[in-house]
């Protein structure tokens, strides 16, 4: 499933793919009602109001609470929804990725149903299972993990099989002529030499999942996001800007982390 | 050729070929349209230290790796210790008899280099104790000893990437060492290295084979080198059998025409 085997390889096939989407654009413009105004009654006050609520946001003790609280709330549930993601992500990217069983057709033929279960479960936005989730067990935290999880597994998963495809062959020839099996060539050689790269992407996905979850609220979940919609309901603009920098705060924090945790298996 | 694509004559090639502990018969190999391997004839018996040369491309690597069983010819039947290859699963079945060592050296850079070392287990464990082992070392003291043996054992919990050149090829022996191969081949093993250290690698190869009793193949250029540590000189061009002589016979003008650019290929009949 690289770029170089899609059949978007060829020169002509991109160029077309690109007229293609240079159409849409210039079609989208045309649906757009120029002479109306594109911004309507009232929208340019707010555009003005909303940045100067910057200085300063809102401070009060008791609001900085409910922002911590939201914010908790939204790293449990990224926290918990990209675990269990690497959880489900990490087996399915190694049986999409055909390095287990003996060569042949039928290995060919998992990893490609494998590759499309993938490619299911993250072609649907994490919003989208967050309602189907809901519907199911209501607006608990429960929806919000697995609205995460499934979704960003199919990320993961994808991306960890490319990575475990495209180690050197070299030092697995070494572990095959020394007799491992393809469990002992992945186990051995395969994660071994991608495991930086498999930690460092599930950081990165943490990040992502910290905004997916804030902005869960838009179903209903608690949340960051939750309160933000509030705030903005309330034309509260001091308190949007004071749980945007939580959330600002929240994201560089996991930048932090993931930075050191990194430098350090690299070392 | 054909007749060893029977059964019942295998049967009886099997027992008139026991005396070889490689037997291969018709191995042929073509990638695309180049002609890797022509249908090669190639006899090895215990204790015997054969040499490849010749061009790059003449099929030299190939004929390795169908012995190592890395790619299956496409054609011929490969007899191992009288056992024919046909049944057996590359890697895990194969390793009992041969083990490869390549120029590159094919460590895993990010494994301690005891992990990479014990990699030479691998076909006798199974797949619960490999990865009990990953975590926590089985057999230390075999690699402790063996790398005591190469001079490295100080080295033994270092990541195999912080190794030098020299260093890390001694890891890939001692991985052989563990492994203890019949049948050891040797793919340029000592291509990159000063000719002080070619020799004392080939001394550890040979004394290797030696200890086990079985065979060394390998592929080589340095004929001072071929004289000293090999019986045998296989020469090919093309991936056509050229000579197969003893080593005290390799003359210098043998090697040149091998080598000559200009010559005119063989024909392939």
């Amino acid at each position: 499933m690289t770029w170089t085997n899609s059949p978007f390889r060829s020169l002509d096939a991109r160029r077309l793919l690109s007229l293609v989407l240079i159409g849409a654009f210039v079609w989208s413009l045309s649906s757009v009602d120029w002479r109306g105004g594109i911004v309507h009654t009232g929208g340019g006050d707010a555009l003005k109001d909303f940045p100067l609520a910057l200085f300063p946001p809102e401070l009060s003790p008791g609001f900085l609470k409910l922002g911590l609280i939201a914010s908790w709330q939204t790293v449990v549930h990224a926290v918990a929804g990209i675990t269990l993601a690497i959880i489900i992500g990490l087996p399915l990217g190694i049986i999409a990725s055909g390095s287990l069983g003996k060569p042949g057709r039928v290995r060919m033929l998992v990893a490609a149903v494998m590759r499309f279960i993938l490619a299911f479960m993250r072609s649907i936005h994490e919003l989208i299972w967050a309602v189907l989730f809901v519907a199911a067990f209501g607006l608990s935290s429960l929806a919000a993990v697995l609205a995460i999880a499934i979704p960003y597994a199919g990320i993961l998963g994808r991306i960890y099989s490319e990575l475990l495809n495209d180690v050197s062959e070299g030092p697995l020839d070494g572990l095959r002529s020394a007799g491992a099996s393809p469990a002992g060539v992945l186990i051995y050689g395969r994660m071994p030499m991608v495991l930086t790269d498999l930690l460092s992407y599930g950081f990165y996905r943490f990040e992502c999942a910290i905004r997916a979850a804030a902005i869960m609220s838009f179903v209903g979940i608690r949340g960051l996001g939750f309160e933000i919609q509030l705030s903005l309901h309330d034309l509260k603009f001091a308190e949007v800007w004071t749980l945007l920098l939580f959330l600002f705060g929240l994201v560089l924090l996991v930048d932090y982390w993931s930075t050191s945790v990194r430098r350090s298996l690299n070392s | 050729m054909s007749q060893y694509q029977n059964s019942s004559n295998r049967a009886t090639h099997d027992i008139n070929h026991s005396r070889f502990l490689v037997d291969g018969r018709g191995l042929s190999k073509v990638f695309g349209t180049l002609t890797a391997v022509s249908p090669l004839d190639i006899a090895i018996k215990a204790g015997e230290r054969v040499a490849l040369v010749g061009p790059s491309g003449s099929g030299k690597s190939t004929i390795l790796y169908i012995l190592a069983g890395l790619i299956p010819p496409d054609s011929g039947d490969l007899f191992l210790d009288s056992k024919s290859t046909v049944g057996l699963q590359p890697g895990r079945e194969l390793s009992e008899f041969v083990g490869l060592i390549r120029q590159q050296l094919d460590l895993v850079p990010q494994l301690p280099v005891v992990q990479n070392v014990l990699a030479g287990r691998l076909g006798q464990w199974g797949l619960l104790r490999s990865l009990v082992s990953l975590f926590s070392a089985r057999e230390r003291d075999s690699v402790l000893a063996t790398l005591s043996k190469l001079g490295i054992a100080d080295k033994i919990d270092e990541p195999t990437s912080q190794l030098s050149g020299g260093e890390q090829q001694r890891v890939a022996i001692a991985r052989l060492m563990l492994q203890a191969p019949k049948i050891i081949l040797a793919d340029e093993p000592v291509s990159s290295l000063d000719p002080a250290r070619a020799d004392e690698i080939l001394r550890l190869l040979t004394g290797l084979a030696d200890d086990i009793g079985g065979v060394m193949v390998a592929s080589l250029h340095a004929p001072d080198l071929i004289r000293e540590h090999f019986t045998r000189v296989i020469g090919l061009r093309e991936g056509v059998l050229q000579f197969d002589i003893p080593s005290e016979e390799l003359m210098p003008s043998v090697l040149e025409a091998l080598y000559d650019l200009d010559q005119q290929p063989i024909p392939i009949s």
